[in-house]
């Protein structure tokens, strides 16, 4: 097998960068996130390939969090559209673990399918590259077993490597792509027979399974008032989650010019809904929250055919009131549907 | 001008050509592009109009003449709209679309036709009263119901009392909330002028549009008159922002309103939770 020996990784990030934007798992400070490696400061930084899980996940590469879409000129009565902004650079995520790249099949389902592919989000991915890392350890927080996700063998991917734990990554192209990008990096592969480690289960399982269908009958239950009470509505959850994907589109403008663009939103805000002769569909907290579960546990389930919640835990860490999803689903287990 | 054709959420442009004042808060926009009409729209159909540096909404097409121009017939309710009120004829503007499923005209053919609508609601509706109208040979008995609160917010007055009660086998009801000066129609609220009109349901499809409350009391009177739910169809609004059923808040359950709606009979409605 092709084997890369974790020395020489930042030798091959600088390899890779002279086309390609290299997005690395990092330290940085007290966060830590997939950051360009054109900003890696080695006295600041630190490449950490292990981490369960980054805080940051990296949709922000493939979704930006505020993203230009086109500039415009009006002048008087006249409009015109000046220049649309596609961003065909190509990048590289490089160490996303089985839980974020099943995230990114998410998206891909969202931007690239039913009835429109959204070419800001088309262009971006078309041109990046994943480079996924087996999970052999999953980290405390991590339940993507339950999710329905093989963490030792992550999914999509153009590259898979695995950490023998002794230095070196096995290196696996898994599509064109990744046969592209092994090419450029030949020099560093080694053939060698190495041993992989044994992969160990996530210590958190969740019952995941006929939830979906359970919580159709669900939406009227008391059980979302007794949920959310705790919840502020902050929307954190919605900001590190690797698969929320709702967007604002809203404009910048001055004098003759300006230009529109997109950022994330979150279903726990009270704006995100409210319509402009004042009626809001979800007014309560209680609503966004439940609507948010939902979203995540049955109706992405109905409509693209798998759930949006890929197990990767980071709300879990990051909620400030300590809601945790696993407990959530846990609990609709249990309750009695009806009540 | 710039079109990008491939991008969905990129606006093509079109120009205001005439401005109708309708009510008090209710102005009535013919955009045309270059070519004529931007697209083509399906009645119940929207389209997401921008003032370019002021903002996008969505609005309901209320009807596209020919391949001439297209209408939206737009009440003053929020920031978009109290600027759009102030514009003059040859302003410019972004539109996208066409957005939703529309009106099922084809399963409607052969049947006669009931239209509810209230207020702004009429809006949406008018577009499949006009379609009827082109293609009268297709569609039955047309009856309208429709009301406001008073005579000065009835939308659409010239249709209402001269074009559309004059066409074959048409019926038109009109009333307002309060009794005025003036005023020798009927007065009171639609759903009980519903009840007191009572149109027989055999062979009948009805639409309805207008205020949540209305709809509410609306669909329980044709219940009560013995409509199924899928005699009933009405058009849903929700706050919208990309059109295309990706940015996520216009959604009931798992159904997006841009995309798989606005427009639902009851017995798909009843499928979804109660948020509409």
């Amino acid at each position: 097998m092709k084997v890369l020996s974790k020395d020489k990784l930042e030798t091959v990030f600088n390899r890779l960068a002279q086309e390609s934007d290299v997005y690395v798992p990092m330290q940085r400070g007290e966060q830590s996130g997939f950051f360009s490696f054109l900003t890696y400061d080695a006295a600041r930084d630190e490449i950490a390939l292990d981490i369960l899980n980054t805080y940051l996940p990296p949709k922000n590469i493939i979704l930006p969090q505020t993203e230009k879409m086109y500039s415009f000129r009006q002048e008087g009565t006249k409009v015109n559209i000046e220049e649309v902004y596609e961003d065909s650079q190509p990048k590289i995520i490089f160490g996303i673990r089985g839980c974020d790249a099943k995230a990114v099949e998410c998206l891909d389902m969202v931007f690239l399918t039913r009835g429109y592919e959204d070419s800001f989000y088309k262009s971006r991915r078309e041109n990046t590259v994943i480079i996924a890392n087996a999970c052999y350890a999953p980290g405390p927080n991590c339940f993507c077993e339950s999710m329905g996700i093989d963490p030792v063998n992550p999914r999509p991917a153009d590259v898979i490597i695995r950490d023998t734990g002794n230095g070196t990554l096995v290196w696996e192209a898994a599509s064109d792509k990744g046969k592209k990008i092994s090419d450029q990096i030949s020099e560093f592969l080694e053939e060698k027979d190495v041993k992989l480690p044994e992969a160990k289960q996530c210590q958190r399982q969740v019952a995941y399974d006929g939830v979906a269908e359970k919580l159709r009958d669900m939406f009227a239950s008391p059980v979302w008032d007794k949920l959310s009470e705790p919840c502020q509505n902050c929307g954190i959850c919605t900001y590190l989650c690797p698969t929320c994907y709702c967007f604002d589109i809203q404009v910048k403008s001055w004098g003759e010019e300006g230009y529109r663009f997109r950022c994330w939103d979150s279903c726990m805000y009270r704006e995100y809904t409210q319509m402009a002769g004042g009626h809001n569909p979800r007014e309560t907290g209680t609503e966004r929250f439940r609507n948010r579960f939902l979203h995540k546990l049955e109706f992405f389930k109905e409509r693209y055919g798998t759930s949006l919640c890929t197990g990767c835990g980071r709300c879990i860490i990051a909620c400030p009131v300590g809601i945790d999803i696993t407990n959530i689903v846990d609990l609709i287990k249990e309750v009695d549907a009806g009540a | 001008m710039h079109k990008c054709d491939c991008n969905p959420l990129v606006p093509d442009i079109v120009e205001v050509i005439e401005i109708v004042e309708e009510t008090p808060d209710v102005k009535t926009f013919n955009v045309k592009s270059e070519k004529g009409v931007p697209f083509d729209v399906m009645p119940g159909q929207l389209a997401m109009l921008s003032l370019v540096p002021v903002g996008e909404a969505m609005f309901s097409v209320s009807w596209q003449e020919e391949k001439e121009y297209l209408q939206f017939a737009i009440k003053r309710v929020g920031l978009m709209t109290d600027e759009l009120h102030k514009i003059d004829v040859g302003q410019q503007l972004g539109i996208r679309g066409p957005y939703g499923n529309g009106f099922p005209v084809e399963e409607c053919k052969g049947k006669d036709m009931l239209f509810i609508g209230g207020g702004i609601g009429l809006a949406p509706l008018r577009s499949f009263i006009k379609y009827c109208f082109k293609h009268r040979q297709d569609y039955g008995k047309i009856q309208i119901l429709y009301g406001s609160r008073s005579y000065a917010d009835l939308c659409f007055k010239e249709e209402l009392f001269e074009k559309w009660p004059g066409q074959k086998d048409t019926e038109v009801f009109v009333t307002i909330d309060n009794p005025e000066e003036g005023w020798d129609g009927h007065v009171g609220f639609v759903p009980s002028y519903l009840e007191e009109i009572n149109p027989d349901p055999a062979g009948k499809i009805a639409v309805t549009c207008g205020p949540p409350i209305m709809i509410k009391f609306v669909l329980q009177a044709l219940e009560k008159m013995g409509y199924t739910d899928e005699q009933v169809i009405t058009t849903l609004e929700m706050r919208m922002k990309c059109g295309i059923g990706k940015c996520g808040r216009c959604n009931i359950g798992s159904e997006y309103i841009c995309l798989d709606g606005p427009v639902f009979n009851l017995a798909q409605l009843k499928k979804l939770p109660p948020e509409w």
